[in-house]
């Protein structure tokens, strides 16, 4: 269910933001013409549910009671934790992958002269769409490990969208330095660079900026595992 | 722990009233439901802080750091815009508010409970959305009018500002308390179509944040002309007056504005009538 | 009074009930029997208007429970103990039950002094027992004061102390002449409680007969006799057409002929008979013969013979650390 719905995100991202681009495209356009962030744009709502999902794995054990069958039928609680957190990495890392393959051959088709051509071995390209689905992953996580931390569905998801989605939309309201340099170290503003092609000055680029979001994902991680280890169920 | 005694206390009750009688009857039984979570008080005075605190902050950041706005930027400069811009965060509060009203029942099944002291679901929704709303708004005028007056007063003496007797001004604070009560009731009817919390708000956070953020600055199309300044989020950005280009005018907007509540609603009731609760 | 007529309930392709027909009466305990997953709490949520039937009809008081204007005071129900707000109090629950039906505060005092919760009226539910969140249903059931009350497996979890609570408590409110109707699983609680039965499994009505009715009908009756001679009263006994089973320390189990007879004859014969005992077949075996057809999800025979479980399951290797 989750996962249709964010092949429909993809791909209606990919079709919405690409098509029609060709005729608002200036000469002016063509300095910070990114294919990247025009056909992957459907991550950006794809996240959203990605992160819930990943929030529920855990949540969900945590409302319904069944984490105590599982924590008594396995009481290596970060093996368990661990355990989710690879299965889910390979299911939905595979799965978004191809969505993000999915999505940058859809827009692609869209993106019509005068519109430079783009193509899978240009460079930087196969790091943005490969890294499309590596980011959607990363958030899935992040959103698995609040959930193991927080417990309750309403404060993971409310504490992901708040870091992951809110935060990017506050600091673009600042206009001094301040929300420059805060977005460019924040989970998202890093995380987002894997995506892009164009990186501006205040940004660190693909694959740093994907390890700093990485960071922030191990650290929750590892507060998690500190947690569910010394916790009441 | 016999019964019998009580037999005789409680009066045999009418078998005909009046639709109002019943109606207030439900409203004071909704009443009595909100007024004990605890998680509602709590919200709201986050929400106010947060919003105020968002003005604030926004604001001061313009009055310190004026001298390095471009010549360009402060021509289009305004100062609602600016002192306003923490609807597009604040009004996920209320959304989500709206749906954890409805959505507290559904987790745990008391629902049930709910639907067979009162088998007339419309009227129990229609309690429900009537009471958030009769928070919301008050509410949501503290939040808009506190982040105008604290927002203008940092803005004061370094930038331009307005002032509340200004022409526009008045009607674009009471368009920010419309949208903000309208995204209330559109939390509480996407409550009841989502039933669950996570999908409730999900659904809150896509329609009014990630949606925005995804599709309002792409090249305007037929197609983006026909669909996005109908949103909800820019019907919004019209009445409390942002710079998006291409969105309604404001009567219109006013008018959707109170369609987009009035249409989940229906689609709500309509979903409670033929349903198994 | 509660009326079912072929009342139906499909879930996508799978029937929950079946064209089921019944009448719940007043002055009465019935019991709604049945395995799990039967379609007992399908036709209670029906009866509440909760679901809708997907054909058939069903009343109480004469009237479709949705057309109800004041519900409360006709039909109480505890569906789900739990299906509260864990951070509301129970007063305030009850409060907002009773506001909905236009019932004033004074009663909700009345029925928790009546459930015994009076002390933790303005506790948080969440940090009830289940028994305590039980008896806060059950509160919600009087609020009403209502002629029909609906109990969906009410002593689930409780302690013996509770139990005996319900049922006590379930049996004066059908004495003072209003409709009960209880569900459960539970044989010899229903024993215990109910003078009707209703019995269903896999969504049809398999018996709705007077307790003692279904237990008479159901039961192979039989006459448990030890003599002082025990080889030559079977003798006689099987003489006269009785069929007689030797058990190995003597007693014989007879049918085919009651205990009067039996006594009768042997006062003719001359016989000294140290017992005679009536064995009517308990609830248990009753129940157990009539949804036998019907048990959903029955576990396989081979499976409880196939022995200790430790045998059956290899034990995983050690890890070592």
């Amino acid at each position: 269910m989750v996962l249709a719905a964010t092949l429909l995100a993809m791909v209606l991202g990919a079709w919405m933001v690409s098509a029609g681009y060709h005729s608002s495209y200036t000469a002016a356009d063509r300095a910070s013409f990114d294919p990247g962030d025009l056909t992957l744009r459907g991550v950006i709502v794809t996240q959203l549910l990605v992160g819930a999902l990943g929030v529920l794995t855990v949540t969900g054990e945590y409302t319904s009671g069944l984490i105590r069958t599982t924590f008594i039928a396995t009481p290596q609680r970060g093996q368990v934790l661990a355990m989710k957190a690879l299965i889910f990495t390979t299911v939905v890392g595979v799965w978004c992958t191809g969505l993000s393959f999915v999505a940058f051959f859809v827009g692609r088709s869209f993106l019509t002269a005068p519109v430079p051509p783009v193509g899978l071995g240009d460079p930087g390209v196969p790091t943005a769409v490969f890294g499309g689905g590596l980011y959607l992953a990363g958030v899935g996580l992040f959103g698995m490990f609040l959930g193991a931390l927080l417990r309750r569905t309403a404060a993971a998801l409310a504490a992901l969208v708040g870091v992951m989605m809110v935060l990017p939309v506050v600091l673009a309201l600042l206009p001094g330095n301040t929300g420059a340099l805060v977005s460019e170290y924040s989970p998202a503003g890093a995380g987002f660079q894997i995506w892009h092609l164009v990186h501006s000055g205040h940004s660190l680029g693909a694959w740093p900026g994907f390890a700093l979001f990485t960071a922030y994902a191990a650290a929750t991680a590892a507060a998690a595992f500190f947690t569910i280890r010394r916790r009441d169920v | 722990m016999s019964s019998s005694a009580s037999l005789a206390t409680l009066p045999p009750p009418a078998r005909t009233v009046s639709r109002t009688r019943r109606a207030r009857a439900v409203l004071a039984a909704e009443w009595i439901k909100l007024r004990s979570l605890r998680s509602l008080p709590v919200t709201l005075v986050v929400a106010a802080v947060f919003c105020v605190g968002l003005a604030a902050l926004v604001c001061s950041d313009y009055a310190g750091h004026w001298k390095d706005v471009s010549a360009a930027d402060r021509n289009t400069f305004d100062p609602l815009t600016v002192n306003f811009g923490f609807l597009r965060i604040g009004v996920l509060f209320f959304g989500v508010l709206g749906a954890l009203v409805v959505t507290s029942e559904y987790g745990n099944g008391l629902i049930r409970t709910t639907f067979a002291a009162t088998p007339q679901r419309g009227l129990v929704l229609a309690a429900k959305a009537a009471l958030l709303g009769a928070l919301a708004l008050p509410a949501s005028s503290v939040v808009c009018f506190a982040a105008f007056f604290v927002g203008q007063g940092l803005l004061s003496g370094h930038v331009p500002t307005v002032h509340i007797g200004d022409p526009g001004v008045l009607g674009h604070l009471l368009g920010a308390v419309a949208y903000l009560t309208a995204t209330g009731l559109c939390g509480v009817f996407l409550g009841v179509l989502a039933r669950g919390t996570a999908v409730a708000m999900t659904s809150v956070f896509a329609l009014f944040l990630m949606l925005p953020v995804t599709v309002d600055e792409l090249p305007h199309t037929a197609l983006w002309r026909y669909t996005v300044p109908y949103l909800p989020s820019n019907l919004g950005e019209t009445v409390w007056h942002s710079h998006t280009t291409g969105l309604l005018t404001a009567g219109p907007a006013w008018a959707l504005l109170v369609l987009w509540p009035a249409g989940l609603g229906t689609l709500a009731a309509l979903w409670l009538r033929h349903h198994d609760a | 009074m509660i009326e079912a007529k072929a009342l139906t309930k499909r879930y996508g392709g799978k029937t929950a009930v079946d064209g089921i027909d019944f009448q719940v009466r007043p002055g009465s305990v019935t019991g709604f029997l049945g395995p799990n997953g039967a379609g007992k709490s399908t036709t209670m949520r029906m009866i509440l208007g909760l679901d809708l039937p997907t054909a058939g009809t069903v009343t109480v008081d004469g009237r479709d429970y949705r057309g109800k204007v004041w519900p409360l005071h006709d039909v109480g129900a505890l569906l789900d103990a739990r299906a509260v707000h864990p951070g509301r109090s129970a007063y305030n629950h009850l409060h907002s039950l009773a506001a909905a039906n236009g019932i004033g505060r004074a009663r909700v005092d009345v029925v928790l002094e009546q459930v015994g919760l009076t002390s933790v009226a303005h506790k948080r539910v969440g940090g009830f027992s289940l028994g305590m969140a039980q008896r806060l249903g059950i509160a919600g059931v009087l609020l009403g004061n209502p002629g029909t009350m609906l109990f969906d497996e009410p002593v689930n979890g409780l302690d013996p102390d509770g139990i005996l609570w319900i049922r006590t408590l379930m049996r004066s409110l059908a004495a003072e002449g209003r409709t009960v109707l209880v569900s459960s699983h539970l044989m010899s609680e229903m024993a215990l409680t109910a003078d009707h039965l209703l019995v269903i499994g896999r969504g049809r009505l398999l018996a709705d007969t007077p307790l003692s009715e279904l237990i008479a009908r159901h039961s192979a009756e039989r006459v448990e006799v030890r003599a002082a001679d025990p080889r030559r009263l079977t003798a006689d006994l099987r003489a006269v057409g009785a069929r007689v089973a030797v058990e190995s320390d003597g007693t014989l189990a007879v049918t085919g002929m009651g205990s009067v007879g039996i006594g009768e004859l042997a006062a003719a014969r001359g016989h000294v008979l140290h017992q005679l005992h009536d064995v009517t077949a308990s609830l248990e075996q009753a129940y157990f013969r009539l949804t036998g057809e019907s048990v959903e999800y029955r576990t396989p025979v081979s499976a409880l013979e196939a022995g200790p479980t430790s045998k059956a399951v290899p034990k995983p290797e050690a890890v070592s650390a």
